[in-house]
């Protein structure tokens, strides 16, 4: 039986409340294979954020088994880059000095990694920028310097907790398409979560419909879209209709 | 005090990679439009200036007219002339700088131990559960009773000499140090610690590279705090029980009666304490210059 690069089975997660045990994630299995772009949808509170926390390596889960590559996970690992709602950069340091920051961490090459940086505030549109503070950007070049301190490490699986949740329609759309056209050149695998359903059908190979109380994996939606993938697949008949059955899975339409 | 205007200069003259030379017509207008605002802000500037030194004179010629005239008795409030004839007695004799070295010294240490102390543990409790464990509760008990009823059991304990007053100072100042630089290493986004977790940052490096520069801003309040509270305890320490020191010459002057030297003597303590209250605010903005952007 082939395994993913990521493989999770049954999966779940307790935290201990001062209102007693919170079930936030309950028996969820999957496997992402390598190179594969995966969306996580659901509505809030049904567990995106601590699935995604532990297949970082953050917090563990309470019962069942995670594989990286066929090992055990459960901290930690310079292959996964994180990516949040917030760009989390550090205002005390320069853009340059922020997407270098990962390097400094992990005790990379530092010319190597200087170079890399440059290479990469080119690649997200922010030649020049180097020297500027992050209180001196908007806020949807913030999230392009986190888009590439994600990348400065060049870790495998990219884990995003709605990175683009916070920027208007117009630029989300512009980074959805940077994001694929990177995800495209680079074959990262992707673990995507957002509360957009158009977009996770825009960007996925693969969708994991999560539903609350207790947080469960509802189903996995295949996306069969052509690649590469433009705005106008927007218009594809085949768009809507995923967007609609994931909507349908979710409960939203009555 | 930060009363620089936003800078506008450096806003306009930094350039854009992505702007394009304007065409010459508009250059011309923004040019102008820079003139005129940077000519206002000037103005305004000064006339900011102008009304704080205005109302300075104010109260000095209020102070004047009042003792002068005779309306305040000199024994309860001396004319600004006999303060500033104080003193330049005072500076003239031979009784001012001794006292002064005094007090200079019992400050430099009681600031120093206080904020040196007030970080070393703000650090502990903040970064070492075990520290926090068994420290935190005494910490913050020994913040209940006003610290001023220490300082004669402290005179007692170190004597009349500088000891007695560097520690009341050390206790008086070390709390705002300690407090704001546990919360200074607390407050933090939690999605920061996660990016630090998740990059492999061990304890240190997440210390070294977020939660020490993040408490920096925090951690410069309570160093202001710390300072004024330094000086008020020395000042304390030296009216309870000392033989030399700026404390102790203000109470005996005030004994005897010589209330013009007394002033003259707040006023040289209130400068000297503000001039480097102020040099402080300066190192605040180098040290946190993002804070200005
Ligand atoms: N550290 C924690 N301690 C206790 N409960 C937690 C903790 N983290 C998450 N939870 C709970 O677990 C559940 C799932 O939270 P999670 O943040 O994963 O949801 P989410 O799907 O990411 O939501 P959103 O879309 O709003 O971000 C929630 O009920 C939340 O209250
Ligand atoms: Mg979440």
């Amino acid at each position: 039986m082939p395994t993913g690069l990521i493989e999770g089975s049954s999966l779940s997660k307790v935290y201990a409340t001062a209102t007693g045990p919170l079930v936030a994630l309950s028996e969820v299995s999957f496997q992402v294979e390598e190179g594969e772009f995966i969306s996580l949808v659901g509505p809030s509170g049904c567990g995106k954020s601590t699935l995604l926390s532990i297949l970082g390596g953050l917090e563990n889960q309470t019962e069942g088994v995670l594989l990286l590559s066929d090992k055990e996970h459960d901290g930690p690992r310079r292959e996964i880059g994180m990516m949040f709602q917030t760009s989390v950069l550090f205002p005390w340091r320069t853009v340059r000095q922020n997407v270098e920051l990962p390097g400094i961490i992990l005790g990379l090459d530092r010319r190597q990694q200087a170079e890399e940086a440059e290479r990469l505030l080119d690649m997200v549109g922010l030649n020049g920028f180097g020297d500027r503070y992050p209180a001196e950007l908007s806020g949807g070049m913030r999230q392009r310097v986190a888009l590439a301190r994600l990348l400065a490490h060049d870790p495998k699986v990219l884990l995003m907790d709605e990175p683009f949740g916070a920027l208007d329609e117009f630029t989300r759309e512009t980074m959805n398409l940077e994001l694929l056209r990177i995800w495209e050149k680079t074959g990262k695998t992707v673990v995507f979560v957002t509360h957009n359903i158009g977009e996770a059908v825009f960007l996925s190979d693969r969708i994991f419909v999560m539903t609350p109380r207790p947080g469960r994996l509802e189903g996995i939606v295949e996306v069969d879209l052509p690649r590469p993938r433009k705005a106008e697949i927007m218009r594809d008949p085949r768009y809507s209709e995923l967007v609609f059955d994931i909507r349908g899975m979710l409960g939203v339409d009555h | 005090m930060n009363m620089a205007p936003p800078n506008l200069t450096s806003a306009a003259t930094a350039q854009a990679p992505e702007a394009v030379a304007p065409p010459a017509a508009h250059a011309d207008t923004i040019q102008k439009f820079l003139a005129t605002e940077l000519a206002k802000q000037r103005r305004e500037r000064i006339a900011n200036r102008a009304m704080a030194i205005s109302f300075g004179l104010f109260v000095l010629l209020v102070w004047a007219i009042a003792t002068e005239g005779g309306f305040v008795h000199a024994l309860i409030i001396p004319s600004p002339f006999d303060t500033v004839e104080a003193t330049i007695r005072l500076m003239r004799s031979n009784i001012l700088w001794p006292n002064v070295w005094v007090t200079l010294q019992e400050i430099f240490w009681a600031f120093l131990l206080g904020l040196g102390s007030g970080c070393l543990l703000g650090v502990g409790v903040a970064m070492f559960a075990g520290v926090r464990a068994t420290l935190y509760p005494y910490l913050v008990a020994i913040q209940a009773p006003p610290k001023i009823v220490l300082a004669p059991i402290f005179v007692t304990w170190f004597g009349f000499d500088m000891a007695s007053k560097i520690a009341i100072g050390v206790v008086m100042s070390f709390f705002p140090m300690f407090l704001n630089t546990l919360t200074g290493l607390t407050s933090v986004d939690p999605n920061a610690i996660k990016l630090m977790k998740s990059l492999t940052a061990g304890r240190w490096k997440t210390f070294r590279y977020l939660l020490l520069p993040n408490a920096l801003p925090i951690m410069m309040a309570g160093v202001k705090l710390c300072w004024t509270l330094a000086v008020l305890g020395v000042i304390v320490g030296e009216f309870v029980g000392a033989s030399a020191g700026i404390g102790y010459l203000i109470y005996a002057m005030n004994f005897q009666l010589d209330i013009a030297g007394v002033f003259s003597l707040i006023i040289l303590l209130s400068l000297f304490t503000l001039f480097v209250y102020q040099f402080i605010e300066w190192l605040e903005g180098r040290i946190i210059f993002w804070k200005q952007l």
